[in-house]
């Protein structure tokens, strides 16, 4: 992958910004919604808009370590859109009637996690880890998800609205892949001992227990959509090359580890790692309520207004 | 109020100046023109005044004198300096109504500089500096000014202030919002802000001030953050009549609080300009003072700085924390993409509706040019030579431009002290050398080149250790890094640096 002069970049995320409120949210396109994929949809927006939301997070922790001055602003207009996103997805569910009045939709139990080790531990961990993370959650999650959704819904509006996500989502891969094979420099063996440092690290073993579920569960949500599981396997596939395309980007330990964790998750016959982890998804659904953590008061930003 | 004069300098008697013979169409020139009266202009004045050097004429741009203390009357606008130590060490005030006052307060001490020292005949309001111009031949500085009309003098006090000139910043669509603007250093007094929804742009040292006070009048109020400054709690309190009392019979009492302060202040420098282990120690305090006044943990998080303290300039505020979590009151931490017909479009997506903007966004910084052209020996221009960061010898005097003087010139800036204390080294410094220029019956004295060079090797080698050179962006540095603008040390350096006028270091050319 062509390296990516940052500064150039920055000045490219300043002059593409939009709002919601360049959208016409009254626009018809609404009854293109059916009332069969109605509940499916809902949910699925649901999970869709909280994964922007705590991608969000995640890169409000990366400005923390930026190296430069540069990266940090990127890293701080990626947080805001990551945000945007999420609010404009919100705006969607509130268009196709999927809000109750103002409330915001619950996170599942994995999601609750997912934010609970964000807030707590993120801002802790070091660059290589969440910079090599984001993306892959980026182009697995967001671009399989984003694909599947204008695959099946007809409405403009969707159309419009992720046409903008996407060009956002494309800057941010650029620049997730750019750093992870800046982050490939360097001896390989320190880099790989810093990592396994890392490891072991209980703070990051927490992120990973909430990590793996929420990726499991995502697959069997996106399943239940009727999303061929295949689709999700092809930008985890994407991922890989992309990532690995460079002998730099192939000297990042912490790429090595998370592609391969891809593999572990492609493939449903490794029972060494599927078996645990999807019982650790069904487990989370018997936690009482009581006991599940409660949300951070930035989870409280999210809005589908577009003023305020 | 009553202003106690302490004449540090010895009263001198009169100099009738040697004045160059004028031509007869001109006026003929003063001994000394001083560009600007806010407290530096004026305190020279009284100097010059206190050194028997009368012939003095200060320009001034607007109708009142003050400066930056007339031009910041936002609300809530204080020094964050103690009154007593911001102010001059020869026109104590022991009137002072707070520890730390507010700018009415100030403004009203900078009167009765006025009144008490009888400058006001020396002052032409209304004056706009165009240009100075200096004429190597006759030794004669003059000054243009926008009526047309010249002044001209043997010796220049630039004493127009670094921090006076503000404008609206150049944010995209600015021009396109459709609500009332208003700039903190221009406050519109006129503006009815109850029942109003307002978003304040910055939270520097005016920002953290006007806050408070607008949550307490508006409808809501937006503050819109880009960069958390480090935040130290602020030990206000009402002077007691006890207090004013004291020193207004015991003036040694008052002389003695200010050595108090000034030494407190001095050793915060260990903290603040460099790095030492005192510096984790106020950054500590700074942190405790946070989690003490925000108990929500992202909240916080939004509010802690990522530069080392001290790298730019340390807020003061008791009262910011507390208005930031008022119920009509939001932080907004994203970035602004553009300003809307009806508000503020920020990254994430939404349109901040306000009926008004304030531009806590502090001002235009000359760092690499001068506020109007300069022109020196052989025609040079000073915004030329300054193009790539102004350097000075010892902040006061530039080569090429003999007998004129900097106030708050390159590499004077405070970071710990009363700014007041650097004022008045500088103006003492500036006296002597006009002193000497007078009493000697010189045409100019011009510092050595050699002299200035050396003299900013040095103070750039020790700027490079200092936390203002840390790795942040401040309106300390230029563009490119070069810090034009702060002094690398302790007041007492500083003071001990302008004390002596090291004829040495001039070229000196005889009438």
């Amino acid at each position: 992958m062509a390296s990516i002069d940052l500064d150039k970049m920055l000045e490219k995320i300043k002059n593409s910004q939009w709002a919601l409120a360049d959208i016409d949210w009254e626009a018809p396109g609404v009854e293109l919604i059916t009332p069969e994929q109605w509940p499916e949809l809902k949910a699925f927006m649901a999970d869709l808009m909280w994964i922007e939301h705590i991608g969000a997070r995640g890169f409000a922790a990366m400005a923390k370590k930026a190296p430069n001055d540069t990266l940090k602003q990127i890293y701080t207009y990626f947080h805001a859109e990551e945000q945007r996103h999420a609010n404009a997805e919100m705006a969607l569910m509130k268009r196709w009637g999927m809000l109750d009045g103002d409330e915001m939709p619950r996170p599942n139990p994995n999601l609750l996690f997912a934010i609970e080790w964000l807030d707590r531990y993120s801002d802790d961990m070091p660059l290589e880890a969440l910079g090599t993370v984001i993306p892959m959650l980026e182009i697995a999650l967001d671009g399989a998800l984003c694909k599947f959704l204008l695959d099946t819904v007809h409405d403009p509006v969707c159309h419009l609205v992720f046409e903008k996500i996407n060009d956002d989502e494309s800057r941010h891969l650029g620049v997730g892949f750019h750093v992870m094979e800046l982050q490939g420099h360097g001896n390989v063996y320190r880099n790989i001992l810093k990592m396994l440092a890392t490891m072991i690290d209980p703070r990051l073993l927490l992120g990973v227990a909430a990590y793996f579920p929420l990726l499991n569960r995502m697959r069997d949500n996106i399943v239940r959509m009727g999303l061929k599981e295949e689709s999700l396997y092809d930008a985890m596939e994407k991922f890989r090359k992309i990532g690995g395309r460079t002998a730099q980007g192939r000297r990042n330990p912490w790429y090595q580890f998370i592609s391969r964790h891809g593999l572990w998750v492609m493939n449903r016959r490794n029972r060494l790692y599927h078996v645990p982890v999807d019982a650790a998804v069904r487990a989370s659904d018997y936690i009482p309520a009581a006991l599940l953590p409660s949300t951070p008061s930035w989870v409280n930003e999210i809005t589908w207004r577009p003023e305020a | 109020m009553s202003i106690r004069a302490v004449n540090g300098i010895k009263k001198m008697k009169s100099v009738t100046s040697a004045k160059k013979a004028a031509t007869p169409a001109m006026p003929a020139p003063s001994s000394v023109l001083i560009i600007g009266a806010g407290f530096a202009g004026l305190g020279a004045a009284i100097r010059l005044q206190q050194q028997g050097i009368n012939d003095v004429v200060i320009l001034e741009r607007a109708a009142d004198v003050g400066g930056t203390w007339r031009d910041n009357s936002y609300p809530g606008a204080a020094c964050d300096i103690p009154s007593n130590l911001y102010s001059y060490s020869f026109a104590q005030n022991p009137e002072w109504s707070r520890g730390f006052s507010g700018s009415r307060e100030i403004l009203a001490y900078i009167h009765h500089l006025v009144n008490g020292f009888g400058l006001e005949p020396l002052i032409r309001f209304g004056t706009n500096v165009t240009g100075i111009t200096f004429d190597e031949d006759a030794g004669i500085w003059t000054a243009s000014t926008g009526s047309g009309e010249s002044h001209r003098a043997q010796a220049v006090i630039m004493a127009s202030g670094p921090l006076s000139n503000a404008s609206f910043p150049d944010m995209p669509g600015i021009d396109t919002f459709e609500g009332h603007k208003i700039h903190s250093a221009k406050w519109d007094h006129d503006y009815d802000f109850r029942g109003k929804r307002v978003a304040v742009i910055g939270t520097g040292a005016s920002g953290v001030q006007i806050i408070p006070e607008l949550v307490k009048q508006a409808q809501f109020v937006k503050v819109f953050q880009r960069t958390p400054g480090w935040v130290l709690p602020r030990p206000d309190y009402r002077s007691p009549e006890w207090q004013k009392t004291l020193f207004r019979r015991v003036p040694a009492a008052q002389t003695a609080l200010r050595k108090v302060l000034f030494y407190g202040h001095e050793s915060m420098a260990l903290g603040i300009i460099w790095h030492s282990p005192l510096t984790a120690l106020v950054e500590r305090v700074s942190r405790a003072h946070l989690r003490h006044q925000v108990k929500d943990g992202w909240m916080r998080r939004q509010l802690t700085p990522d530069f080392r303290i001290g790298c730019k300039r340390v807020l003061m505020s008791s009262d910011y924390y507390p208005a930031l979590q008022k119920d009509n009151c939001k932080l907004v931490t994203w970035p602004i993409a553009t300003l809307s017909p009806k508000g503020i479009r920020s990254a994430e997506g939404i349109e901040h509706q306000v009926d008004c903007i304030v531009f806590a966004t502090g001002f235009d910084v000359c760092k690499s040019g001068t506020p109007f052209p300069v022109t020196g020996i052989g025609g040079r221009q000073l915004d030329k030579e300054w193009s790539r960061g102004s350097q000075a010898y010892k902040s006061i005097n530039v080569t090429g431009y003999p007998n004129l003087y900097f106030t708050f010139g390159p590499n004077s800036g405070p970071g710990h002290n009363s700014a007041l204390v650097y004022m008045e080294s500088q103006i003492d410094y500036a006296v002597q050398g006009i002193r000497l220029l007078l009493d000697q019956n010189l045409k100019s004295l011009d510092v050595k080149p050699e002299v200035q060079q050396r003299h900013n090797e040095e103070m750039q080698k020790r700027l490079a250790r200092t936390n203002w050179n840390s790795g942040c962006k401040s309106w300390y540095l230029t563009e490119d890094g070069y810090n034009a603008t702060m002094y690398p040390g302790f007041a007492t350096q500083y003071a001990k640096q302008m004390q002596h006028f090291e004829l040495k270091d001039y070229r000196v050319v005889e009438a």
